[in-house]
């Protein structure tokens, strides 16, 4: 029993694990192996509330807290890591911003539909040459009467094939170095708006992942998120919150690898008894089961911590470092314990594997977390 | 329509190392008795919009849980009967109680319950406490509608279908078969923990005297409760057809089976 965890919490967690078990388990491996995103399974995901997890009630959201948020993301990507990975990006880094720093028109324009799942978000700061450094941006935004004019050339946007409501990160001001970017609100469907192909990735392949391009793309100037060059410091602010829903994600994945580990070690038998009663296998289910709780404890302390309305820039950041390299951790040792079966297609814990590799790189890589962990405990030292 | 709904929570998990009769219960895994969700569904959808549900469940503390489940699939309100003298019912003073309580809630149109429980499993409970009521019983329902005070319900039985009519208030056992609701959205989970009214009433509320409740009004006593060792196991293979197919052959291969 999670003591960590109220009531509701628990309810919320079991509510969502019984949803998943219906909708997502069941086509998982094949949403994987078609690269498939689900529309049929997103429509009753946006029905139950899981596109606007933290949106105020009022806006058509769920008013959950941001506990409930990690339990959410985590039960879903215990099922699919690509329907986890949209709608955490989804909540945190395109509905979040939308919240935290849009006008009462913006909120009420966009929320509703985001956080009802008709529509569907993305964040669009990842360019060729700004990745880890996003000070690097090149996209521009250049002023012309009441419209912005955009060109901007985004890659790996996470919902990307998929995304009606884009938060572009584009220079408003290029002199001003990274005090000059700013954050617009672009929709699908506008002039000079286009989608490009779909990335063909290792993992998280139920999600449409592609690059998007604005070519003299006009964006009214009521779509300009917060005020001229606050881009970086919302998208950091986006980011922080994001960390924790990557960071549930991975505990997601890798709790699906301890069980389908357990499951496999208790059922295959070598040497006249089933696996799991050898020692070096007992001792990786031990090791996987000490990095999924220590992992799911940091992503709940780094939730709480934001719910508690004080910084939680560093909590968030160990939570997605080590929730995501135990992930990496805990999804190989579940391929070992599969020996061969473990390198197939045919088994689960294959596709887990894969989809766990890319939670040390996205929304900040593990390196980069590592550098903000050390600058927050060596100013907490001082 | 007013209409009760009676729940039950149930535990989650294999009890293990249980020692006599009673099993011991945490919040984490006590969950709403799965054959109540249809239950639950039906009493709504038969109130409609206007009616009223109302979800009964006699349980200790830990059986709050089943009653939010409940609440978060569409039921309005929701009484615990809880008293430390209700302890060690079985199924006649587990209806006494439930009979008393649906007497301080009347007028009810309607109470119902699910076909019977995922653990004990007995299925008297219903019936028990419609003799109690004094109301008619429809048993095994797979729908039903109401129209000017008369329940008119289709009955599943033993590979055939009855249609039943009945006036009201009676009492109505849901059959499995009826699928449960969609699973609650957070919005919904989100209103049964932090809007909707949840009480507890005790055996005085109920105006039950303690030599009718829990084992001292208990006819019947569970002595033991063992495991029974099943000869064989059956394992459900998941995904598509073809996806199915090739993992049982490849698990026969395997064993050297084919």
């Amino acid at each position: 029993m999670d003591v960590f965890l109220n009531e509701k919490n628990r309810a919320v967690a079991r509510s969502v694990r019984r949803f998943c078990d219906r909708h997502i388990a069941p086509i998982a491996a094949s949403l994987d192996a078609e690269a498939r995103f689900p529309w049929e399974v997103v429509e009753k995901m946006g029905e139950a509330g899981y596109f606007g997890i933290q949106a105020p009630v009022e806006l058509s959201g769920a008013g959950m807290d941001t506990v409930d948020y990690a339990l959410v993301i985590e039960e879903i990507s215990r099922a699919c890591g690509g329907l986890g990975l949209c709608v955490t990006v989804h909540n945190s880094v395109a509905l979040y911003p939308i919240l935290a720093f849009g006008t009462k028109e913006q909120k009420e324009r966009f929320v509703p539909d985001l956080a009802t799942g008709k529509k569907i978000g993305a964040f669009c700061l990842t360019e060729p040459n700004a990745g880890s450094d996003a000070s690097g941006v090149e996209a521009t935004a250049v002023e012309d009467g009441d419209h912005y004019v955009v060109n901007a050339n985004k890659v790996f946007v996470t919902n990307g094939g998929v995304a009606d409501v884009c938060l572009i990160f584009a220079r408003t001001d290029p002199a001003a170095g990274r005090k000059g970017i700013s954050v617009l609100v672009a929709e699908r469907g506008a002039p000079g708006f286009s989608v490009g192909e779909l990335e063909d990735l290792s993992g998280m392949r139920a999600n449409p992942v592609s690059s998007i391009r604005l070519t003299d793309c006009r964006v009214p100037k009521e779509n300009l998120l917060g005020r001229p060059g606050q881009g970086l410091a919302i998208g950091l602010a986006a980011l922080d919150t994001g960390r924790i829903g990557i960071a549930a994600q991975a505990v997601g994945i890798a709790q699906a690898a301890l069980e389908e580990g357990v499951r496999y070690a208790k059922q295959r038998r070598q040497f006249g008894a089933p696996i799991a009663s050898h020692q070096a296998v007992s001792a990786m289910i031990a090791d996987m089961a000490c990095q999924v709780e220590a992992a799911r404890l940091l992503v709940i302390r780094a939730a709480m911590a934001r719910d508690a309305g004080g910084p939680f820039t560093k909590e968030s950041a160990m939570a997605k470092l080590y929730a995501s390299e135990a992930a990496g951790n805990v999804t190989d040792m579940a391929v070992q314990i599969h020996g061969g079966y473990g390198y197939s297609r045919t088994f689960a814990v294959e596709r887990y594997w894969r989809d766990a590799r890319v939670t040390r790189i996205y929304e900040g890589t593990s390196e980069i977390h590592r550098m903000v962990v050390a600058r927050s405990v060596m100013e907490e030292l001082e | 329509m007013r209409v009760a709904v009676c729940v039950k929570s149930v535990v989650s998990k294999e009890p293990k190392n249980v020692k006599g009769p009673f099993v011991p219960r945490s919040p984490d895994q006590c969950v709403l008795n799965p054959f109540d969700r249809p239950a639950v569904g039906l009493a709504r959808e038969l109130a409609g919009e206007t009616g009223e549900v109302c979800a009964v469940s006699m349980g200790p503390q830990t059986a709050m849980g089943a009653l939010r489940e409940a609440l978060a699939l569409g039921a309005d309100r929701g009484v615990l009967l809880c008293d430390p003298a209700l302890a060690g019912s079985d199924t006649l003073a587990t209806s006494r109680a439930l009979a008393a309580a649906a007497k301080r809630l009347s007028p009810l149109d309607l109470v119902v319950f699910g076909t019977r429980s995922a653990d004990s499993d007995t299925g008297h409970v219903p019936p028990q406490t419609a003799v109690l009521l004094g109301l008619p019983l429809v048993s095994w329902v797979v729908s039903a509608k109401i129209s000017q005070g008369v329940l008119s319900a289709l009955r599943a039985a033993d590979g055939f279908e009855e249609k039943v009519r009945a006036p009201l208030p009676a009492v109505v056992t849901v059959h499995p078969k009826v699928p449960a609701p969609e699973e609650p959205g957070l919005a919904d989970l989100d209103a049964a923990f932090d809007k909707k009214p949840l009480t507890c009433w005790d055996l005085a509320a109920l105006g039950v005297s303690p030599g009718q409740a829990g084992q001292a009004g208990s006819p019947t006593t569970v002595l033991s409760m063992a495991r029974t060792k099943a000869g064989r196991s059956c394992e459900l293979l998941e995904g598509s057809g073809r996806d199915q197919a090739r993992e049982l052959v490849r698990r026969l291969k395997d064993k050297g089976l084919l």
